[in-house]
């Protein structure tokens, strides 16, 4: 009860009532020191509750004094809590991140960190589009927007959980102390003031100032955090975390990879634009994984489906028809004066790479050459033939354009399944056309199809040495470069964190300035290109992260790693020419907002990717030593 | 007093055809909206494809190119869809490429990369496309809505 005293019947207070805040107490309040964070949270509500129905004043507080119940004021926590209820303020909406936010998402992801929890840090921030990090500085609290307050908060203090912390000071001092202080530590901090949901780097809706409310980190804490609004230290927390998640993966430690995996989501909301979007994707493969979801992906429905995103996926960014493009520019110089030519394509889809190469047969000096394709691809569900009506239009195109062409289709599950014989006896031995005739050079086309041969093992090896058997002039070989197949799992998942922002980041800075670019009509296509890319995305992600074994079928494996295969199969690389790389170059000028991307060479090889990120690598090879090559394959 | 040699270019077909053929993209569209006989000159295909083999060494290839050509659609079109286009963006940004072109290379590059992605256009719109063909999207200009 009320006291005033020196500091020695204060202390006496504290004991006889348990733990009574002390200072508090003095001026006729009990507080316990445990409920400090949590009055601390009201107090500020209730201010601004107050402080902002301005227009409504004389009501309002007419009806505070009296038609409300009050409880003992000097127990200030459920005084605090009658108060509130009468504010009877519906819970706002969370805005939602939903407009586009234009700073550069590289986040330098930090090495394994060697505590399971993440860092929390607690400041006071402002909202900054700057991609430096800047120590903001702190802002008085009476800037608050009452809108922010988000539903978990209003609806009372259940949701909040603070850690048992020794009582939190509201001065813009000790902020900034506890904030250097904890920087590095894994406990969690008293939440001061109202956390606020938002979107760093918004418009004039959000407040200029606002505190971050504390996040409980530690394994099995139970607790749902309330959430940041400065989208920089956000990001870095949500990286945190994603990687924190991964690790009590990797240690089967599911119970705080639960947890960590709701904060997550919660984390995200509060990210605007690509990194959003990676974090939901991690987020879902993260869940599968540790719910052990399965199966992951509905194999029967896939090939259609998976078809027509990468479809979208083609034409919502340039690297497929990189990918396409220096493809057959290789393809095109190792046909020089063939007369008959025969191209294996190893993923068919919708043939998008074949009227190009066509084309340019057509108005090579000296006519175009007689044209074979045969084209491999997965079985139907709804036993359509996909590969058969490819074929028909690749036919018609051909047609139009005065090109002898010829088409077969093989349906199989697998690339391994597949035999020499099927692919080359026919058009080599010269079967139809007499013996005379000239041999047909052949080339071996695989666009992003290698890798899910290595989640079997001996696949590839199979597969290589029946490409070695159709002896080929040339085998392009376009996959993914990044790592997603070595080591542990949290090695393999930073991997494709790193790799799959910068896609996003790549996606997101393309298309917003070809969406500007686009035509009204043609910019819901536009937009529809890129979620439906982002899709197409997402379920890589997914099998990267959740599936294992054969399941894991995205086993990406970089250039260099590629070319050990090649060569210990009995390739060598063939060089991709300068007019690969010019074309490369100019294809990419063409794409409005492709300032980020790169072409780069190496290894005479062509890499495309975002800034200094490569992210898709095409290489050329032939048989080692051809003369062996050919005796050795009879 | 009347004069008695009047000068009147659309009494000289031949001549109008060799200048109309010298001039851009745009200014064609805009001849062809001066009278009737300039719009059937400039619809002619042959104008057209002297704007697209403009600055290509070697002229463009001969007649092989322009049957292919032809059968894709032809060089308005080809000018309209992709070259046109391409053209406009690398006047933006010279030095995107990574490399300097000289104009040579740069019009035979424009060239054969426009006719790709007008093959990829031709073959996407076969087959009575459920769906608008969108492989040229990322080459649309912008259109001001507001």
């Amino acid at each position: 009860m009320l006291s005033s005293g020196t500091g020695k019947m204060t202390a006496r207070e504290e004991e006889q009532d348990g733990g009574v805040d002390e200072l508090l107490a003095a001026l006729g309040y009990k507080v316990r020191s445990s409920d400090m964070a949590d009055v601390a949270l009201k107090l500020e509500q209730l201010e601004m509750a107050m402080g902002s129905s301005a227009a409504q004043d004389d009501a309002f507080l007419s009806h505070l004094a009296s038609d409300t119940v009050h409880y003992n004021p000097s127990d200030l926590s459920t005084w605090l809590e009658s108060m509130l209820s009468e504010l009877n303020t519906p819970p706002p909406p969370l805005p939602s991140a939903s407009i586009p936010n234009h700073q550069s998402n590289h986040l330098d992801l930090p090495p394994v960190p060697a505590a399971a929890a993440p860092a929390s840090m607690l400041d006071p921030a402002e909202c900054s589009t700057v991609t430096t990090v800047d120590l903001p500085t702190p802002r008085r609290q009476s800037e608050y927007d009452l809108k922010s307050i988000p539903s978990a908060v209003t609806a009372g203090s259940g949701r909040i959980v603070y850690g048992p912390e020794p009582p939190v000071e509201l001065n813009a001092r000790d902020r900034k102390r506890m904030r250097t202080s904890s920087s590095s530590s894994s406990s969690s901090r008293g939440g001061i003031g109202v956390g606020v949901v938002g979107v760093g780097g918004m418009g004039p809706s959000m407040p200029s100032a606002t505190e971050a409310s504390s996040m409980v980190a530690g394994p099995a804490a139970g607790a749902l955090p309330v959430v940041v609004v400065d989208s920089q230290e956000a990001g870095i927390r949500l990286v945190h975390t994603l990687m924190a998640c991964a690790e009590a993966v990797q240690q089967e430690n599911l119970k705080a990879a639960d947890a960590l995996v709701k904060q997550i989501s919660v984390l995200a909301i509060s990210q605007g634009g690509a990194m959003r979007k990676v974090a939901g994707y991690f987020a879902e493969a993260l869940a599968r994984r540790i719910y052990r979801v399965h199966p992951q992906q509905d194999c029967s429905l896939d090939s259609a489906f998976s078809d027509m995103l990468q479809m979208h996926f083609y034409e919502s960014c340039p690297y497929l028809k990189f990918a396409h493009f220096t493809a057959n520019q290789a393809i095109l110089e190792a046909f020089a004066g063939c007369r008959r030519v025969h191209v294996i394509d190893f993923g068919m889809k919708q043939g998008m790479q074949w009227p190009a190469l066509m084309q340019a047969l057509a108005l090579r000096p000296g006519g175009p050459p007689s044209f074979r394709l045969t084209g491999i691809g997965p079985p139907q569900p709804d036993n359509t033939d996909a590969l058969q009506q490819v074929g028909w239009k690749l036919a018609q195109f051909a047609d139009t354009i005065h090109v002898d062409f010829q088409y077969r289709g093989y349906v199989a599950n697998s690339l391994a399944d597949l035999e020499p014989c099927m692919l080359g006896a026919e058009g080599a031995a010269g079967g139809n056309n007499g013996g005379d005739e000239e041999p047909e050079a052949v080339a071996v086309n695989s666009v992003l199809e290698l890798h899910r041969l290595l989640a079997r093992p001996g696949a590839l090896e199979k597969v290589l040495i029946t490409v070695r058997a159709v002896r080929p002039r040339i085998v392009t070989v376009v996959e993914q470069e990044a790592n997603h197949n070595a080591g542990s799992f949290l090695e393999r998942f930073t991997e494709a964190l790193h790799y799959y922002s910068t896609m996003f980041d790549s996606l997101e800075g393309g298309c917003t300035a070809a969406a500007a670019a686009a035509a009204e009509v043609t910019a819901g296509g536009g937009q529809q290109d890129r979620v439906m890319s982002e899709v197409y995305l997402g379920r890589q992600i997914c099998n990267v992260v959740a599936c294992e074994g054969a399941e894991r079928t995205e086993r990406h494996e970089t250039l260099g790693q590629w070319l050990g295969r090649m060569t210990r199969s009995g390739f060598e690389p063939v060089h991709l020419g300068s007019n690969a790389f010019k074309q490369a170059g100019m294809l990419l000028a063409l794409f409005a907002g492709g300032d980020g991307y790169r072409v780069e060479e190496k290894d005479g090889c062509l890499t495309l990717g975002w800034h200094t990120r490569p992210l898709i690598a095409t290489s050329a090879w032939r048989v080692a030593g051809v003369g062996d090559a050919l005796s050795a394959a009879r | 007093m009347k004069r008695r040699n009047t000068f009147s270019i659309n009494d000289n077909v031949d001549l109008l055809v060799e200048i109309l053929g010298r001039l851009d993209g745009r200014s064609l569209g805009v001849a062809a909206c001066v009278c009737k006989l300039w719009s059937s000159v400039c619809r002619r295909d042959s104008v057209w494809e002297a704007l697209c083999n403009r600055h290509v060494a070697g002229g463009g290839g001969g007649p092989g190119t322009r049957s292919v050509v032809a059968a894709l659609g032809g060089y308005r079109r080809l000018y309209r869809l992709c070259v046109g286009p391409v053209l406009d963006r690398l006047a933006g940004g010279p030095g995107r490429a990574g490399w300097a072109p000289t104009r040579e290379e740069a019009a035979h590059l424009s060239l054969s990369l426009s006719l790709s992605l007008f093959s990829i256009d031709c073959y996407e719109r076969l087959g009575g496309s459920r769906q608008r063909p969108a492989s040229l999207l990322f080459l649309c200009k912008s259109v001001n809505v507001s």
